[in-house]
C-alpha cells in the first residue's frame, strides 16, 4: 500500500517530470540545478545523515567528478559518455585514499580534516597543477553529450539527464536502506559502540558510505560540468561544502524528503529572492538558527524509531 | 639565517594571534562540545568595531596610550556583549538538541555576523589607522622588529598567562574546569552552569576582540569576510594542540604561526593552506587527540 509520503513523492516526481513543459528557460536552468544539487545533497546524506560521519568537504568530490569530465574532455578529447565512468571512479578512489587513514577519528576532528581536504583541493585547482586544471579561471568549452550522432545539448535535454540521474540516485538510496549496508549504517548512527559490540565493522561501513557518497557526487559533478560547459574552482569551495552539510541538517538527516526540501530551501529560494541580493545571506543565517531552534532534527526528520518502518510488518488498521 | 630568525619573529607574532583566537574555540569546545563557527567572524567584527570606536572617539589622528586603551576596552566590551548575545540566542536553546544542530546554528550565526559587517561597513577593504601604535622599528642583528609586533607578543603573553592562572587558581576557574568535565555533576555541586557558559563566552570574545584589533593593526587592511580564514586557522591550531585544552591552544597557535611563517618564507604562499592542513592531518594520524590532548575514552 502507498502511504502518504510515497504519494507525495510520486506527485512530486510527476510534477518534476512535466516541469519543463510549462516554464521558461531561466526556470528550466534553476530546475536542472535543483536536480543536480539534490543528487549531491543526497550523497552527502549517505555519509553525514546515514553513516553519521561528520563530513564538511563534500564539494571536493562533486568537483572531482566535474574536473574529471572537464579534463578528459578538454585536454584529452574524450567524448562525454566515456568520461562518466572515470568521473564516478576517481572521486571514489580519492575518497578511499584520503579517508582510510583517518576514518577512526572522533567526529569533530574528522570535520576539520574534511574541510582541510576541500581547501587543499581548491589550492590544487588554483595552482594549475600539471597545467590541467586551468588555474583560477577553470576550464571552458566542455562538449555536450552525443550518442550515435545525436546531440543532447538543449536545456530540456540537460534537465531530463539530471532528472534521470536523480531517479537513479533515489533508487540506489532506496535499495541502500533495505540492504545489509543500510541497516548496519543505521545502527552505527544510533549507537556506535553497541553496533561495534554486535560485530559490525564500524570502520568498514563508514568508509563504504564515504566511497559511495563520493561516487554519486562525482556523477553529479560530471553532469554539472556538462550543464555549464565549464568548470571553475569557486563552484567547489568550502562554502559549497558547508551548504551541502547544512542542507542535510536543515532538511532532516537520513530523510529523503528532508534533503530535497533542504536543497529547495538553500538553492531555489535564493533564486526567487534575487532582489534582496545584499541582505540575502543575513536572512539565511537567521533562518538557519531559527530552523535549528524550532526543529532541531530538521524540517522533515526521519520518523522511524528503533526499527525502520520498512522492516516492520504492515500494521493492521 | 637572517630569514630564519626574521620568520621566527613574524611566526611568533602570527602564532600568538592564532593562539588568542584558538583559546576562544577551545574554551567553548571544552565546556559545550560545540565548534563555535561564528567565533572567527566575531574576530573580524571586532576589527570593524575598533575602527568605528577609534573614528567616533578620536576623529582622525590621536596617538596616546589613553586612546589605544580606550579603543581596546570599548571594543572588547562590545564584542563580549555580542558574544553573550550569540550564546543566548543561537546556542542556549539548542543545549539539549543533537550536536550537529548546534553546529548549523553556529554556521548560521557566522553568516549573520559576516553579513552584518558587510551591510554596516560595506563590502570593500577598510584600512586601519596607522597611528594606533608608534611606528618605532628596532633592528637587532639584521632582524626587524616593529613596535606592533612587540605589543602583540607582549600583550598576548600577558593575557595567556593571566588566563592560565585564572582557570587554575580562582574559584570561577575551578568552576569552569568542573563544568568542562561533567556538567551534570557540576550542577549538583551548586555551580550555575548557565553563568559559567556566559563567562566563557565573555572571556573567549574578549580574547577574540583583542586578536581582531591586533590583526587590524598588524595587517592594516580588514575585510568583512576575513574572519573565516583566521577562524579556521585558529581552529586548526586548537585541534593541533588538543581541543578543550588551554595550554594546547596556546602551543598549537604558536606552532601553527611558526610553521606558516616558515612555509611562506622558504616555500611559497600559494600552498600555505595545503601545508597547514597536511600538518594537521599528519598530527591527527599519529596523535588523534592533538599534541597535548589526553587519550580519554569516548563518553558513552
Amino acid at each position: 500500500m502507498m502511504n502518504k509520503t510515497s504519494l507525495i513523492a510520486m506527485t512530486l516526481l510527476i510534477f518534476m517530470g512535466f516541469f519543463p513543459l510549462f516554464v521558461d528557460s531561466a526556470w528550466l536552468a534553476v530546475g536542472t540545478t535543483f536536480l543536480v544539487f539534490s543528487v549531491v545533497a543526497l550523497s552527502q546524506d549517505i555519509i553525514l545523515g546515514r553513516a553519521g560521519v561528520f563530513h564538511m568537504g563534500h564539494a571536493m568530490f562533486f568537483g572531482l567528478g566535474a574536473y574529471t569530465t572537464a579534463i578528459l574532455n578538454v585536454h584529452f578529447g574524450l567524448p562525454i559518455l566515456a568520461t562518466w565512468a572515470p568521473a564516478v571512479l576517481v572521486p571514489m578512489l580519492v575518497a578511499f585514499i584520503l579517508v582510510f587513514p583517518i576514518i577512526h577519528l572522533r567526529g569533530d576532528y574528522l570535520l576539520v580534516a574534511t574541510i582541510g581536504f576541500n581547501i587543499i583541493f581548491i589550492q590544487v585547482l588554483q595552482n594549475d597543477v600539471f597545467g590541467l586544471t586551468g588555474g583560477p579561471n577553470g576550464l571552458f568549452g566542455i562538449d555536450v553529450v552525443r550518442v550515435l550522432g545525436f546531440d543532447f545539448s538543449s536545456q530540456t535535454h540537460m534537465y531530463y539527464m539530471a532528472f534521470i540521474l536523480l531517479g537513479i540516485t533515489l533508487f540506489i538510496m532506496r535499495n541502500l536502506d533495505r540492504s545489509k549496508f543500510g541497516r548496519a549504517m543505521f545502527y552505527i548512527h544510533k549507537d556506535e559502540i553497541a553496533a561495534q559490540s554486535m560485530g559490525i565493522n564500524v570502520r568498514y561501513y563508514k568508509l563504504y558510505a564515504f566511497i559511495l557518497g563520493a561516487g554519486i557526487a562525482g556523477a553529479a559533478g560530471s553532469m554539472f560540468s556538462v550543464q555549464y560547459s565549464a568548470v571553475s574552482p569557486e563552484a567547489f569551495n568550502v562554502t559549497q561544502s558547508i551548504m551541502f552539510f547544512t542542507i542535510v541538517l536543515v532538511g532532516g538527516s537520513a530523510s529523503l524528503p528532508g534533503v530535497l526540501i533542504g536543497t529547495f530551501v538553500m538553492f531555489v529560494l535564493p533564486e526567487m529572492f534575487r532582489e534582496f541580493e545584499t541582505a540575502r545571506y543575513l536572512v539565511f543565517g537567521i533562518a538557519m538558527i531559527l530552523t535549528m531552534i524550532l526543529r532541531p532534527r530538521g524540517i522533515w526528520p526521519v520518523r522511524f524509531g528503533n526499527i525502520p518502518s520498512f522492516l516492520k510488518k504492515e500494521e493492521v488498521k | 639565517m637572517d630569514i630564519f630568525l626574521q620568520q621566527m619573529v613574524n611566526g611568533l607574532t602570527i602564532g600568538s594571534l592564532y593562539a588568542l583566537v584558538a583559546l576562544g574555540y577551545t574554551m567553548v569546545y571544552g565546556v559545550m562540545r560545540l565548534i563555535n563557527f561564528a567565533h572567527g567572524d566575531l574576530v573580524a567584527f571586532s576589527a570593524f568595531i575598533g575602527l568605528s570606536v577609534y573614528a567616533q572617539i578620536f576623529g582622525e589622528s590621536v596617538t596616546s596610550l589613553i586612546a589605544v586603551i580606550t579603543v581596546f576596552v570599548f571594543t572588547a566590551a562590545i564584542v563580549a556583549f555580542v558574544g553573550v548575545l550569540l550564546e543566548r540566542l543561537a546556542y542556549r536553546p539548542l543545549r539539549t538538541a543533537p550536536r550537529l544542530s548546534a553546529v548549523v546554528s553556529a554556521l548560521g550565526a557566522g553568516l549573520v555576523i559576516q553579513n552584518s559587517i558587510m551591510l554596516i561597513w560595506g563590502p570593500n577593504m577598510k584600512i586601519f589607522p596607522s597611528d594606533l601604535f608608534p611606528s618605532t622599528i628596532w633592528e637587532i642583528g639584521g632582524i626587524v622588529i616593529t613596535f606592533t609586533q612587540v605589543m602583540i607578543l607582549g600583550l598576548s603573553s600577558v593575557l595567556m598567562v593571566g588566563l592560565y592562572f585564572f582557570i587554575h587558581q580562582t574559584k570561577i576557574g575551578t568552576a569552569i574546569r568542573a563544568v568542562a568535565i561533567d556538567q551534570d555533576a557540576a550542577k549538583l555541586m551548586g555551580i550555575n552552569v548557565g553563568r559559567i557558559i556566559m563567562i566563557i563566552f565573555i572571556i573567549g570574545s574578549t580574547l577574540g576582540a583583542v586578536a581582531g584589533l591586533f590583526i587590524g593593526t598588524y595587517y592594516r587592511g580588514v575585510t568583512f569576510d576575513m574572519g573565516w580564514m583566521y577562524g579556521l586557522n585558529a581552529f586548526v591550531a586548537a585541534i593541533m594542540g588538543g581541543i578543550g585544552n588551554i595550554p594546547g591552544a596556546m602551543l598549537g597557535g604558536l606552532l601553527l604561526g611558526l610553521f606558516n611563517a616558515m612555509i611562506t618564507g622558504y616555500i611559497s604562499t600559494q600552498w600555505a593552506e595545503t601545508f597547514t592542513f597536511v600538518l594537521l592531518i599528519v598530527i591527527l594520524v599519529f596523535r588523534p587527540t592533538g599534541i597535548l590532548g589526553e587519550t580519554v575514552a569516548e563518553k558513552v
